[in-house]
């Protein structure tokens, strides 16, 4: 905002910066002057609003991570299909109980290239370093689906060992050798898997005749691939007639489930912290707007008696209001961008 | 000039200043404890069933340190051998597991609970109907009910079952709620016979029956244990957010105080120096600003109770599950707040006015 008609500036400056500064118009940038006249003061609230704003998107950020990798096992299963009890559609907080013969009976089933069963539930990883909340997924280690997508180190597990998340392992402070408790019983770490922990758990994946001992003969889901060229919709219809039917859905709808889990569970906790953290910002900017319009009480009174409109005053105080969210904007900017991607 | 009320007479010379100011500091002051209670109630939701059951001790699995979520099981003739225990009042089984439901096109995450009927760790303080006693019943709590149209009489499809809704309590879970049914239609349902996870024992003496229980074997762990441990599990994800966001809360308001008596101090730089040249001294000028953050502080925090009534109300109408429970701590909490932020928000306008030349009276404004 200029300035209008205003002949002398309200402060003198060296005649060339002010050419150089001199904005379309030929008026004075009242507004930023206002504004960074007092630098502490702009640094304080838009600091404040930063901060506001940002904690905002750090938990977008954070449940953004969850949801991407909740999706991960599923992701990188390689199943065109996945099976569950009927009216279970997801895996997370979720309980699937399939009859021990399932998977038999869907590779019969014609277009069935493969399926794997594997059996899951929700536990606590422990060791003395502490406790995670985690998957557990029973798999067969000879079968090529079911298991970690891909080991960082060690080899897959034996009768009585597990594979451990990288990152898990690095929290409770445990290496391939070491032991944890899942299910109430050690198992020794016989690798370590990546890509398996969020804010929320961790993935550890044990030999499904363990789970079975510890929790009974049932299956938890059957991650099914297709013959090339067969129909998916046809193939689903097919698996969910298996008695006493089943949940059958592709690998997409499946992630599409989980997230929306997510979503639906956190979304009116997320609006109401975005409330807040709009609350304050909205705060901070009207104080210092206030704070700064009040103290410039005369100047405007010299302005207005040189004609300035009410209108014009008001656009100024926007301007004002408007370079404070542009700077408050700018760590989110940085945060978006520098932002791991995908 | 010890009778002249300057600090009230400097806040009140502008109405309009110290009425924002006010606002500013009510408004902060609001969302501290609106946050506060906010966090209060998520914990108190997150243990509320351990709370509601009136049990003394939990017999659990070993290695377990919290219900339902950590997938291991105990065998239902541990009740036998729990009833069977010198000084054991009641002993009652629970058997719980985490569920999605799809209700109108939203997923709904839920804790089901089995319990045997008329025995604790079932269904509690029913605000409709009654607690389930055939394994296709189920009641379920409030907000579940509300948010989903769901009534006395409807039905409540659990993974492949049907169950009639026979009870709605007066509780509610944090972002999960509570399905209560049998015990034995949680076996069916989880195809887990012979299964449970905790007992749940009331006793008058809970060490001497503790100690008898560890004795034969059983992992046991006390209600606080217990809750401190579900408190710690249930809010890990959201706690560390919520906190910072309280401390953001105190900043902003900080610096709400620290602007409006900064920029009063800065108007009136002519004024303090003319005390200042009549021989006030910086205590005397300390003491006069502390004095207007105080006020200004205390105002606030007047409004801040206030717009914590009206958004608490607002919150509770739009979105009920969650509660904002405002204790006393809280509050004690919060006025301590007020006087931490005054005396911050002091130190900036005192600088100013310790460093201030006494000719600044003898200049123009």
């Amino acid at each position: 905002v200029t300035t209008p008609a205003v002949s002398a500036p309200l402060r003198t400056r060296p005649r060339r910066r002010a050419s150089l500064r001199r904005p379309v118009g030929g008026g004075v940038p009242l507004a930023r002057r206002n504004l960074f006249e007092n630098r502490r003061r702009v640094l304080l609230s838009t600091g404040g609003v930063a901060v506001a704003l940002l904690l905002v998107l750090v938990l977008g950020g954070i449940l953004a991570g969850a949801m991407r990798q909740l999706t991960g096992y599923i992701d990188r299963s390689g199943a065109d299909l996945i099976v569950s009890q009927l009216g279970v559609r997801t895996m997370h907080m979720s309980a699937s109980v399939l009859r021990p013969d399932i998977a038999d009976r869907a590779r019969e089933v014609p277009g069935v290239a493969w399926a794997v069963p594997i059996r899951y539930t929700t536990g606590i990883a422990s060791s003395a370093a502490g406790r995670m909340v985690t998957y557990v997924i029973g798999y067969n280690p000879a079968a090529q689906h079911g298991g970690p997508d891909r080991l960082v180190t060690g080899r897959p597990p034996g009768p009585g060992e597990a594979v451990l998340d990288r990152q898990a392992a690095n929290q409770l402070q445990v290496q391939v050798g070491d032991s944890v408790r899942m299910l109430g019983q050690s198992f020794a770490i016989a690798g370590l898997s990546t890509g398996g922990t969020n804010i929320a758990n961790t993935t550890a994946f044990i030999p499904t005749s363990d789970f079975a001992r510890l929790r009974g003969p049932t299956q938890a889901y059957v991650l099914v691939g297709a013959d090339q060229g067969v129909d998916l919709g046809l193939l689903q219809a097919r698996l969910e007639a298996i008695p006493p039917g089943n949940s059958v859905l592709t690998r997409e709808e499946f992630a599409v489930q989980e997230r929306r889990l997510v979503t639906d569970m956190t979304a009116d906790l997320m609006r109401i912290m975005s409330g807040i953290g709009f609350a304050i910002a909205l705060a901070v900017i009207a104080l210092t707007l206030f704070a700064v319009t009040l103290a410039k009480n005369r100047e405007y009174g010299v302005l207005k008696a040189l004609g300035a409109r009410p209108g014009w005053l008001a656009a100024t105080v926007a301007a004002q209001a408007a370079w404070s969210v542009a700077l408050s904007g700018l760590p989110e900017v940085l945060h978006v961008t520098l932002r791991e991607p995908g | 000039m010890a009778r002249v009320p300057l600090a009230r007479r400097n806040l009140l010379a502008e109405p309009r200043r110290l009425a924002a100011g006010v606002a500013g500091i009510g408004l902060a002051l609001m969302l501290i404890l609106l946050l506060g209670g906010l966090w209060a109630g998520i914990q108190a939701q997150s243990v509320r069933y351990v709370d509601g059951t009136g049990a003394t001790l939990w017999v659990l699995p070993a290695d377990t340190r919290t219900l339902f979520s950590e997938g291991t099981q105990l065998p239902t003739s541990t009740l036998e051998v729990v009833r069977a225990t010198p000084g054991v009042a009641w002993a009652a089984p629970a058997l719980g597991q985490y569920a999605i439901l799809d209700l109108h096109d939203t997923k709904a995450a839920t804790v089901l609970i089995g319990s045997e009927p008329g025995q604790p760790g079932g269904a509690w303080a029913l605000a409709r109907g009654r607690a389930p006693t055939a394994d296709d019943e189920v009641a379920i709590d409030r907000v579940l009910a509300d948010r989903h149209a769901l009534t006395v009489g409807d039905r409540l499809t659990v993974a492949d079952r049907s169950y009639r809704v026979v009870g709605i309590t007066r509780h509610a879970g944090f972002m999960t709620g509570y399905v209560f049914a049998t015990h034995r239609a949680v076996q069916t349902l989880l195809h887990a016979p012979g299964k449970t996870n905790a007992v749940l024992v009331g006793t008058e003496a809970p060490t001497l029956v503790r100690a008898r229980l560890a004795a034969r074997g059983l992992a046991v762990l006390d209600t606080p244990e217990l809750r401190r441990s579900v408190l710690e599990a249930n809010t890990r994800v959201f706690g560390s957010p919520l906190r910072l966001m309280v401390a953001i809360a105190f900043l902003a308001g900080v610096l709400i105080v620290a602007m409006t008596v900064y920029a009063q101090v800065a108007e009136r730089r002519r004024e303090y120096g003319i005390i200042k040249a009549l021989g006030a001294s910086h205590r005397r000028l300390g003491a006069l600003v502390f004095a207007q953050t105080l006020v200004l502080a205390v105002l606030g925090l007047a409004a801040g109770g206030l717009l914590l009534a009206a958004g608490r109300a607002l919150l509770s109408w739009a979105r009920p599950q969650f509660e904002v429970v405002i204790t006393g701590g809280l509050v004690a909490q919060a006025v301590g707040m007020v006087l931490v932020m005054a005396l911050l928000a002091a130190i900036l306008p005192f600088r100013r006015l310790a460093r201030l030349d006494p000719a600044t009276a003898y200049r123009g404004a």
